[in-house]
């Protein structure tokens, strides 16, 4: 299995929903909690695992504002683990799933220096290194209703702009709407193989226009027609 | 939409990650904002696990956002009030210095000095109520009292949007009204950035995306929403109607109406004196039956507008057998919009739409609405008892907010998106704009504000209405306003919801009169709900010749430490929404779908760790100490125990209260019934929610659907099951043109600038004029338009106290278009100065592509007052963040003539026209950074827990996930 | 990137300690005359330990979670911080048998002396390199994914070593080692030439830009808002931006002080001036380290608005 995450840029409206579920849900879950420095103060500064960005794509006038959420893409050769010298970072064989066993992290930075996505942030209290984890402690949890075993952040979309799944499964709902979508990888070039994938804005819907005959100048033009009130 | 039904299969091998025997899991309504979702929140040791959206909830589906996932900092926020508190003899109003006091002292102060006032005076009390959802009480509450100065924030926020729609068609874009996001295949979103409907409408934008329909969005700035649009319109601010009724033109020039559609519903047809200059010109001609004529074009006669079954002639000059000339509304509207005024090239010019747009959208649209018509094979009855075999969907459709309403021009630019609605025939049929329960309403509904007050009486009816004639002015014989706030005066005659934001100047003023006390609930207008913030603080704070405040006594009722709370005399802190019982009812905004009825409530889920009571337990005791009638036994005494109680037994009609669902002694009668001693279990057992869904026959065309009428007779929705025709033409607004014509039998202004105002703003045609502060300013000097946006994540001033939402944002930009900043040689992320006719502020820039060039703005509310909310003195909200209130006054730009005392409004309804503000911007000195005006400190509330350096919240142990060492050991690259 | 001074004083005085141990090692086993004294090699020996030694505890001073920093040797496998732990741990017992078997045998080459001598220069070498091998081997910084990093940190780490070499050598002897004096001249000017190829190596533009970071490669791209108003993590550890005209001047003064200078003190041949061209050296090389991460341009600045890295 490889599960990952596809978000759909077509759709994104930038609402940060996803990131204070994120927040929530794992500040008491398996990874938590994510501390805040200054949370009352002069520039606060916490832990998150997922961050939402918004970019302009090309120039007035013909430019377009692009939400982009960015949490771990759960790479395939995923550097972040290599590079970890304690063994906390780990990908799961099972399921791809990049996770920090916060016993053994000694918040040395180095996966973070390792991934180009921004996605591992430093715990400011605990010392220990932090990052999306895929809700693990949901998606396999059986006690929760089964349309419930699903991450937070994807529940919590107000535009169901992120869809979770296995991409190994060529039939799962993510798999189709990569293809179906021209989905992307960001930054491929690195050869990290993230497996998240974004699905880029959609061609705009072209809508006929009424074709007009003669133009009426005053209400000479108009005539009664005989309808039934 | 597709599903997500991925779920992995179980593995076994992971711990136990919660502690479930701990846990415990209750519904009840999200009141981040004013949405209103519905939340499944799960509780450990009183401690708040996780909040996450109901699944079966009508309003979001299981959906939440930002605000709504971080409810836990709210709950665990430091600027939390934690008791009554009394501004300390001989300290100064703003000083924030209190001294903590009972609840039984607080209330007993506040009975004492309220019931002198309701047995001296009672409009001596002011009550006026911010982001409230609970209107129908505290109306209720201020009738009984006996003041008809109430009001809640319907007048600053969006009233235009309200009254336009209820003027007009009898539901409304605010709250009152969906696009049909199943149906639609063409949605103009018109200045909305968030909206009350956040997670309805992010659903909703979803489900037309998916389905490949067109989504143009309106706006000067592209974020947000307007990211996602097909196609973005960067309008100038204030010249939407000039868009709207240049489409108008177009599809008129066209002739592409839905003529059906006007004559079965509209008041298109009916005829109109046409006699300028005299008295009646403009009104309906009423033949002897008293009825609106309309001429048949069968039967070649005059006849009763509103009869079945009949042919009206929609087009036409006419004399009727008295002589009196005549035409149908129509062809007013006709001779209107043809004009060249509103010619594409014409309106190009106003509004910075290119006229190839606005030409191509206009005919766009008529494609959809007339050849890419939907039917639902549905039988219906129509409002005369005829049966119809199909719902006609005209799948265009709209949605407008702030951006529209925030103009002084506001009403009239409402009415003209409406108009064009109307004329493409796509009000409240399959893919159009759908009205939601309890609305639609018959136009406009049919309330009178009150005028009359008497000591230890009710107001014969509630303070705030439906005024349709100058009659139904809340004026005194002279001609003066009778609010304190003036509304429905001749400043701003149709003021359905007050004026709230005038209150304080006019208080302070003494104009219209001095008032005693000034209860607050949910308001902080010492802050982000004023205009000319700085002024206002300075204005509570006056005092008269005697020392005492101008304003005696202010009360206030607050969760957090507010900036408000510092101004108060008496503050009552208020429990937070996860430790209240509250009702989100069907008399008030309820939570409806347009195909549903619904109601919800909110249920505590957390115990109260301090001293706080629920305004609404407030409330009923009140009511209860000082005797109003309707809490009273007639034989003497409290009629009910608290809210709760209130809540099922209280009876506004026979089987009409509060609560719609679950009502009847088994609870199993929906909208009307007997009071069920067992509604809030039965609420909690649903949910939190009642949902009645319509019957298929009952969803659409509603405005003439029988069955639908019967239905919302029954639920005192509506009072009668006549049809609820549209009413292009508005007679009722004619009638006070009419009067400042000096044409009119009954009330008419004196001053010259009232009657002035009267003729021109007060088109019984929906039409465009230059917002007033652009006509009342040198256009050069200041020659940018202001604006805010609110933002996704931050609900007003409410949620700087919210470690995790404030990460987010704690800092405001003013964000300025990057070529017209450059043309000036503004640096991104300089700081500058902005200007207007109201003052100065010191900001800084931000560049951005998708601005309108003529267009600065900002997010909305972010600057705090540094030591309120909880917050440090250096918080950022207090050093670098700016309120754009400052510059916005509460009056128009003086100009030395009678206008000068008026209100910064819409001259017809009243509503703040915040958006109307007009700037200037030059580079501040170097060096001069930081925000500025700034202010000191406040004060936090007294055995306040100091705000911690670090916040670490879980709600129990974190269960670590461990990676084995064998793994660590022997695992290579993979 | 953001240059934690722990991690400079690290790299440097490690790599000079390492440096000094390798060569003195060398020319002690290779008989080099000049370093056949006990008390030379026991003070040079003494002074790489002190460097060798306070720049690992520096280094342990940039862990947020020390407690776990024996974690560390877990990952042999992968990680070339891993091995650089281990290889540095590994080094000591050779260092120290070579330094006791000097102290107890005095200069004499023995087999002790050889496996003991050899085998910490052979460690010192490769936990330099395996130093370097953490930045090199990092594909999201593209100044330091090349193979021109261990090149300079070995180059520097040897250079400042051979001057310290050639300055304890002098101190306690009291007399130059012309041997050693040219060494260090030489590899002053290797230093010097790996330094410069390395700066003009990053001054070509390569690399991701925001358009392959964001996925939009058909039109420019800008930041509009990157999410949080105060700087986060990311932005204090990556976000590092220090002025272009100051690190000209910065380049300029690297280039002066751990290179040109030394040179010049070189060139006197005055055995005193060799301890403050030592000093200096390695000031000019906390320095360069500083520029080493300040230069450095991690790929996450591209989601934060920079065009290119
Ligand atoms: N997250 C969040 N949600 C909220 C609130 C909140 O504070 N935060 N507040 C609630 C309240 S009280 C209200 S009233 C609603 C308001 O919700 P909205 O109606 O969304 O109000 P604003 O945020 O004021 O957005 C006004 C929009 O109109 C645009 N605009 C400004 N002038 C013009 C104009 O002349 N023409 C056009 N076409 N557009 C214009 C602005 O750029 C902006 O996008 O939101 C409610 N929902
Ligand atoms: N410049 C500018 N100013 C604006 C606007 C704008 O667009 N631009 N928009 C205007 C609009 S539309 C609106 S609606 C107003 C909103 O302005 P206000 O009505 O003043 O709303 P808030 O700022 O949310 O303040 C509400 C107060 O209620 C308190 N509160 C929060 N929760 C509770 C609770 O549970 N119980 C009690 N008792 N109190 C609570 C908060 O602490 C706060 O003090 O702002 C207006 N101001
Ligand atoms: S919740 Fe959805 S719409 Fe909102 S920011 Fe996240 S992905 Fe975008
Ligand atoms: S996104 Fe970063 S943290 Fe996540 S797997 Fe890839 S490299 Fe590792
Ligand atoms: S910070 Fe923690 S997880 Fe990351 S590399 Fe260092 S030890 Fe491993
Ligand atoms: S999958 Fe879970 S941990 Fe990852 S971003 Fe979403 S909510 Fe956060
Ligand atoms: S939109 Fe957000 S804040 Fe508002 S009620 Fe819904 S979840 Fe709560
Ligand atoms: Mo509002």
């Amino acid at each position: 299995m490889k599960l990952g995450l596809v978000v759909d840029l077509d759709t994104c409206v930038g609402c940060h929903g996803c990131a204070t579920a994120c927040k929530q849900w794992n500040t008491s879950g398996t990874i938590g909690p994510l501390s805040d420095e200054n949370p009352y103060g002069k520039d606060p500064n916490g832990a998150w695992l997922n961050r939402i960005r918004t970019y302009e794509v090309d120039d007035t006038p013909n430019s377009k504002t692009v939400n982009m959420p960015m949490s771990c893409m759960h790479c395939d050769n995923a550097a972040c683990v290599t590079v970890c010298p304690t063994g906390a970072s780990y990908k799961r064989e099972e399921d791809g799933i990049v996770l920090v066993d916060q016993d053994k992290c000694m918040g040395c930075n180095l996966c973070s220096w390792a991934c180009p996505y921004g996605a591992r942030e430093l715990d400011p209290q605990e010392g220990t290194m932090k990052k999306c984890t895929l809700c693990v402690d949901r998606i396999y949890d059986e006690k929760l209703p089964e349309d419930e075993r699903k991450p937070a952040c994807v529940m919590t979309c107000p535009t169901k702009s992120r869809v979770f799944g296995d991409f190994d499964d060529p039939n799962s709902e993510v798999s189709q709407l990569v293809r179906d979508r021209a989905g992307k990888q960001l930054m491929p070039e690195l050869g990290y193989e993230p497996v998240n994938t974004y699905l880029p804005p959609r061609n705009k819907p072209v809508v006929e226009m009424y074709e007009t005959t003669s133009l009426k100048d005053t209400v000479k033009g108009w005539v009664n027609k005989v309808i039934a009130r | 939409m597709t599903s997500q039904a991925n779920v992995i299969p179980v593995q076994s091998g992971l711990p136990e990650f919660e502690d479930r025997d701990n846990q415990e899991t209750k519904y009840t309504t999200c009141y981040m904002c004013a949405c209103r979702c519905g939340i499944k929140v799960t509780v450990e040791d009183n401690k708040v696990r996780f909040i996450q959206g109901n699944p079966n909830h009508p309003i979001n589906k299981g959906v939440l956002c930002a605000k709504g996932n971080s409810g836990i900092m709210k709950q665990y926020s430091p600027a939390k009030l934690s008791s009554p508190l009394l501004r300390k003899p001989g300290t100064e109003r703003g000083a924030g210095e209190f001294e903590e006091i009972s609840w039984d002292q607080a209330l007993d102060m506040l009975e004492k000095r309220l019931s002198h006032i309701r047995a001296t005076d009672p409009k001596k009390l002011a009550y006026f109520t911010g982001r409230d959802q609970m209107q129908a009480l505290t109306g209720m509450w201020a009738s009984q009292f006996g003041t008809i100065n109430w009001a809640a924030h319907g007048g600053f926020c969006s009233v235009n949007m309200a009254a336009g729609g209820l003027y007009t068609m009898g539901h409304a874009f605010w709250e009152f009204g969906d696009p049909d996001w199943d149906n639609t295949k063409y949605f103009m979103m018109w200045g909305v950035a968030e909206d009350h409907s956040s997670n309805p409408i992010k659903l909703g934008l979803k489900k037309l995306k998916e389905r490949g329909a067109k989504f143009v969005a309106v706006n000067p700035v592209r974020t947000g929403y307007q990211a996602i649009a097909d196609e973005w319109v960067a309008i100038r601010p204030g010249t939407d109607a000039v868009l709207a009724l240049s489409m108008v033109h177009v599809l008129l020039k066209n002739k592409l109406v839905d003529e059906e559609f006007l004559i079965r519903y509209t008041n298109s047809p009916q005829l109109v004196v046409n006699t300028p200059g005299q008295k009646g010109d403009g009104l309906f001609y009423r033949g002897e039956s008293g009825e609106i004529q309309v001429w048949d074009l069968v039967k070649e006669e005059y006849v009763d507008a509103n009869l079945p079954d009949i042919n009206p002639a929609l087009f036409g000059e006419f004399t009727m057998p008295d002589g009196t000339p005549v035409r149908t509304a129509m062809t007013i509207m006709i001779d209107k919009y043809m004009d060249e005024q509103y010619a594409p090239e014409n309106a190009a010019k106003e509004c910075g739409v290119s006229a190839e747009d606005i030409e191509r959208m206009a005919l766009e649209m008529a494609h959809v609405a007339f050849k890419e018509t939907i039917t639902i094979d549905v039988e219906w009855t129509d409002w005369a008892g005829r049966k119809q075999d199909k719902f006609i969907g005209r799948p265009v459709s709209m949605h407008a907010m702030r951006g529209i309403s925030a103009h002084s021009n506001g009403f009239q630019t409402c009415r003209a998106i409406h108009l064009l609605q109307v004329l493409l025939g796509t009000i409240d049929c399959p893919g159009g704009h759908l009205a939601k329960p309890p609305f639609p309403k018959h136009v406009p509904p049919g309330i009178k504000p009150a005028k009359e007050m008497a000591p230890n009486t009710p107001l014969k009816s509630p303070p705030l209405g439906f005024p349709t004639c100058p009659e139904d002015l809340a004026i005194d014989a002279d001609g003066n306003p009778l609010r304190i706030d003036k509304a429905y005066s001749w400043d701003a005659p149709v003021s359905c919801h007050g004026l709230m934001h005038m209150v304080i100047s006019n208080a302070v003023k003494g104009d219209p009169y001095e008032i005693d006390t000034l209860m607050l609930f949910m308001a902080n207008m010492a802050w982000n709900s004023s205009m000319n913030t700085a002024q206002t603080m300075d204005m509570l704070c006056e005092k008269k010749e005697d020392g005492e405040y101008k304003i005696p006594f202010i009360v206030c009722s607050d969760a957090f430490n507010s900036e408000m709370v510092a101004y108060s005399d008496l503050v009552l802190p208020d429990t937070t929404y996860l430790e209240r019982y509250d009702t989100i009812s069907m008399l008030d905004r309820p939570i409806s779908e347009p195909h549903a009825a619904c109601d919800s409530v909110r249920i505590p889920v957390v115990q109260p760790d301090r001293n706080v009571m629920s305004w609404q337990e407030v409330m009923v005791e009140m009511a209860g100490r000082l005797g109003f009638p309707a809490f009273s036994k007639p034989e003497g005494g409290r009629k009910y125990e608290g809210y709760k109680d209130f809540i099922v037994n209280f009876e506004k009609e026979p089987g009409i209260g509060f609560l719609a669902g679950y009502r009847g002694k088994d609870g199993d009668k929906s909208l009307r019934g007997e009071p069920n001693p067992r509604q809030w279990e039965a609420y909690e057992e649903n949910e939190g929610f009642f949902e009645m869904h319509l019957e298929p026959n009952q969803r659409y065309m509603r405005h003439a659907n029988k069955d639908y009428l019967e239905l919302a007779k029954e639920a005192a929705w509506v009072g009668s099951t006549n049809q609820i025709v549209i009413e292009l033409y508005s007679e009722k607004i004619q009638t006070f043109r009419l009067a400042g014509q000096g044409l009119y039998d009954g009330p008419m202004p004196t001053e010259e600038h009232h009657k002035e105002r009267l003729v021109k703003y007060f088109d019984p045609l929906p039409t465009y004029y230059m917002p007033l502060e652009e006509q009342r300013i040198d256009r050069e000097e200041y020659p940018f338009h202001a604006v805010n946006q609110r933002p996704m994540f931050m609900y007003h001033s409410w949620d700087s106290q919210n470690a995790w939402l404030r990460q987010i944002m704690s800092q405001n930009y003013l964000f300025m278009n990057r070529v017209a900043a450059e043309k000036m040689g503004i640096d991104d992320l300089s700081w500058v100065w902005v200007e207007s006719h109201n003052g100065k502020i010191r900001v800084q820039i931000k560049h951005m592509e998708g601005t309108n060039e003529q267009t600065v703005w900002t997010w909305n509310a972010i600057a705090k007052r540094g030591g309120a909310w909880g917050l440090s003195d250096d918080a950022n909200e207090a050093t670098d963040a700016f309120l754009m209130n400052h510059l916005i006054s509460e009056l128009l730009p003086q100009k030395g003539d009678n206008e000068d005392r008026v209100t910064n409004s819409d001259p017809i309804t009243g509503q703040a026209a915040w958006y109307d503000l007009r700037v200037k911007i030059t580079p501040a000195a170097p060096g001069e950074t930081g925000a500025w005006p700034s202010f000191s400190a406040l004060k936090s509330q007294p055995n306040a827990k100091p705000s911690p350096d670090m916040l670490s919240y879980t709600s129990h142990e974190n269960v670590n996930l461990n990676r084995p060492m064998s793994d660590i050991l022997t695992r290579g690259e993979k | 990137m953001h240059p934690a001074f722990s991690v400079l004083v690290f790299t440097v005085m490690s790599g000079a300690g390492y440096g000094l141990i390798t060569l003195m090692i060398l020319g002690h086993l290779f008989g080099l005359p000049q370093l056949q004294d006990s008390t030379v090699l026991l003070t040079g020996g003494g002074l790489a330990f002190a460097l060798i030694s306070g720049g690992l505890l520096s280094s342990t001073l940039h862990l947020a979670n020390p407690k776990n920093a024996w974690r560390s040797f877990s990952r042999f496998k992968t990680s070339w911080l891993s091995r650089e732990a281990v290889f540095a741990v590994l080094f000591y017992p050779f260092l120290l048998g070579y330094l006791a078997n000097i102290w107890a045998n005095g200069t004499e080459v023995t087999g002790i002396a050889q496996l003991a001598g050899f085998g910490a220069a052979a460690l010192a070498m490769v936990t330099l390199f395996c130093t370097s091998m953490i930045y090199a081997s990092l594909k999201t910084i593209r100044q330091w994914n090349s193979s021109l990093t261990p090149v300079n940190y070995i180059a520097l780490g040897l250079m400042s070593g051979s001057l310290l070499l050639a300055a304890v050598q002098s101190a306690v002897t009291g007399d130059l080692s012309s041997t050693l004096h040219t060494i260090a001249m030489g590899l002053v000017v290797l230093g010097a030439v790996v330094k410069v190829i390395y700066l003009f190596w990053i001054g070509k533009p390569a690399g991701s830009t925001i358009n392959t970071a964001t996925g939009f490669t058909q039109a420019s791209v800008r930041l509009l808002d990157q999410g949080h108003t105060s700087n986060g993590f990311l932005n204090n550890e990556f976000g590092y931006t220090v002025e272009a005209n100051k690190l000209v001047r910065l380049r300029v003064l690297m280039v002066a002080i751990a290179f040109v200078l030394p040179f010049l003190l070189l060139l006197t041949s005055s055995a005193g001036l060799l301890v403050l061209a030592a000093i200096l050296t390695i000031i000019g090389l906390l320095v360069e380290r500083w520029l080493f991460f300040a230069e450095a341009r991690h790929v996450v600045r591209l989601f934060h608005g920079d065009q290119r890295v």
